[in-house]
């Protein structure tokens, strides 16, 4: 970043009333030395990220959360949640939400794809908000320490999908429930409505993507995202580390059907809160 | 030394150690240490220069030999002469090429051919049991979709276009790995992150000699760093544990690049990626400095910290002394 974390936790002051400030000491964080864990997160870039993103999430977007209360604040488990609406903000979204209803508050580590890292300042902008680079190295030693982890199953293909594919699921990827039996972690399933609305999609280039270094770039019908009201909806965790032994992480058909559980529990949740909502921007 | 005079120095727990590259930092250091472990006989130093100028005090102890490694007749020479007269029972090789800008085969039988031979010799060697191998960091691959912690199992890094500096160093982690269980000597590999300190090759270091730093724009990513202190306490946890094997070697300082500059007290100048190069270029031609920019340039943007948890569970080594940062930042 270009500012040292001092500067990040006097900003976090301006943005954030003491008692939030105060809530925020009793992150969980596991420092490595210099105040950074070994991925890069710090908790006044955290703190900064809270402030930032905190008119995002309760003037704009007026996030509203449901069952937040099944998320361990404890001991690593994995958040599965569908992905929308063109650019990360469902994501920003769900890490704020994760903050805020969590005690002590727990920093749910978004994995990013692959790009996110080579992306200047952004990629740095993440690392320190605490989102890690989608290598399987990587969560590994998240879950291993304990994390807890946001995984967009969908990936690409989700956030990018077309208006008249909204709400409908892509294909779910079967990574995260690998890792979930691999690893004895419960699978948490999340579902978000609103963010399908906020940006629609034009069409989408890959020259332009490419150029930019993000592989396929959405062109949005809108230039800034639309005030839709998000909702944000957890399910009962899915236990899939009790139901399996670690060595059916290698089993392809185990991990294909329990990836599929996961998927119909957050399409369940989605369709839930599509029926709930009184309308997009309500 | 008879045979039975060296069975009774194993059987008691202890050494008798050569270390090549003595005459370094860290080779220095790890003599003086090995003098007063009570563990060790004796150390035998192996230096490229005049034995006269090496600045531990002499020592019954101790014995100091100037060899030049790239010579395979005098690493013969070496080996089965003082080496099996004073019963060495541990070789650790720590003799590479520092400079990051020497090349050509000179260089290579130093950093490469020494090691080949070493090995080939001590396999056969009468006393020579268990062999060290400094390795480093830079063997390992830096990348956007790769983790940011590095495991033993991660990547390494085997283009073709990396400087000699990098594919000496892994053509000789790979030869000394892949002789691993072949005989009775035992390997141990130790991956090192670079200890930043002077004499030593760092180039993170040499680097931070300038009172501007350059980095590349909108990149932050974490660095480890190591101290000679902690360098030669994995060095000697390796000299006297049973396992061999492979073992990253992390320092106790992980920080982002930016605060790395901010606590040596300098300057830090984000510019476009494209600059650094040819920035970097002109320093070393108008000061003669090491710093290369291409040899960093991956790690200068994506993440690569060691995690050094096999060498915690084997060795039993936690980096615990850190740097001490002229400027806290």
């Amino acid at each position: 970043m270009p500012f040292p974390p001092s500067v990040a936790r006097g900003l976090a002051g301006m943005l954030l009333d003491e008692e939030r400030l105060a809530r925020l000491d009793a992150l969980h964080f596991y420092d490595a030395g210099h105040g950074y864990d070994a991925f890069g997160m710090h908790p006044d870039f955290v703190k900064l990220g809270e402030g930032l993103a905190g008119p995002l999430y309760e003037k704009y977007f007026r996030v509203k959360s449901y069952g937040a209360e099944v998320i361990p604040s404890t001991g690593s488990a994995i958040l599965a949640a569908n992905h929308s609406g063109n650019i990360p903000i469902d994501g920003m979204m769900i890490w704020n939400d994760v903050i805020r209803n969590t005690e002590p508050p727990r920093v749910v580590r978004a994995i990013a794809d692959n790009f996110v890292p080579a992306l200047p300042f952004v990629g740095t902008l993440f690392t320190r908000s605490g989102a890690v680079g989608g290598s399987r190295g990587n969560v590994r030693a998240l879950l291993q320490k304990g994390e807890l982890l946001l995984i967009f199953p969908e990936g690409t293909p989700g956030i990018l999908k077309p208006w008249a594919k909204r709400y409908q699921l892509q294909k779910f990827r079967v990574g995260h429930a690998e890792l979930a039996i691999r690893f004895g972690c419960p699978v948490i399933p999340v579902g978000v409505v609103g963010a399908e609305e906020q940006l629609p999609q034009l069409t989408t280039s890959r020259r332009l993507g490419k150029a930019m270094g993000v592989g396929e770039l959405p062109i949005p019908l809108v230039p800034v995202p639309l005030p839709v009201r998000y909702h944000i909806l957890y399910g009962e965790p899915i236990p899939l580390h009790e139901e399996h032994s670690p060595e059916e992480a290698d089993d392809p058909e185990v991990v294909k059907a329990a990836a599929s559980r996961v998927r119909d529990a957050v399409q369940a949740l989605v369709d839930k809160g599509l029926k709930a909502r009184k309308g997009v921007f309500r | 030394m008879s045979p039975l005079r060296h069975l009774d120095a194993r059987l008691r727990g202890a050494e008798r150690v050569l270390v090549t590259g003595a005459s370094t930092p860290i080779g220095e250091r790890l003599v003086r240490q090995l003098l007063q472990d009570s563990r060790v006989e004796h150390v035998l130093a192996v230096l490229h220069e005049d034995p006269t100028t090496f600045p531990v005090r002499p020592d019954e102890r101790l014995e100091v030999v100037q060899v030049d490694l790239s010579r395979q007749r005098r690493l013969h020479g070496l080996l089965f002469g003082p080496a099996k007269r004073l019963g060495i029972t541990t070789a650790v090789h720590l003799a590479m090429h520092r400079s990051a800008h020497a090349r050509g085969s000179r260089v290579h039988a130093i950093n490469v051919d020494a090691l080949r031979n070493m090995l080939a010799f001590c396999e056969r060697h009468p006393t020579i049991r268990r062999f060290v191998l400094r390795s480093a960091a830079e063997v390992y691959q830096v990348g956007n979709d790769l983790p940011d912690l590095i495991t033993e199992d991660h990547p390494l890094n085997m283009s073709g276009r990396a400087p000699q500096w990098v594919q000496d160093r892994v053509e000789a982690d790979v030869s000394a790995c892949t002789r691993m269980g072949l005989s009775r000597l035992e390997i141990v590999v130790l991956r090192m992150t670079e200890a930043l300190a002077p004499g030593t090759g760092s180039q993170l270091h040499d680097w931070l000699q300038s009172s501007v730093c350059l980095r590349p724009a909108g990149f932050d990513p974490m660095v480890n760093v190591l101290t000679i202190d902690d360098t030669v306490t994995a060095l000697q946890r390796a000299v006297h544990a049973q396992a061999q094997g492979v073992f990253n070697v992390p320092g106790a300082d992980s920080l982002p690049l930016s605060a790395c500059i901010r606590s040596w007290g300098r300057v830090g100048l984000p510019v476009p990626g494209a600059v650094l190069a040819p920035a970097y270029r002109w320093r070393r031609r108008l000061r003669g400095t090491d710093f290369r920019y291409g040899m960093n340039r991956f790690r200068f943007h994506y993440s690569g910290i060691l995690d050094g948890t096999r060498a915690r569970e084997v060795l039993g080594y936690v980096p615990s002394n850190p740097v001490e940062w002229p400027a806290k930042g």
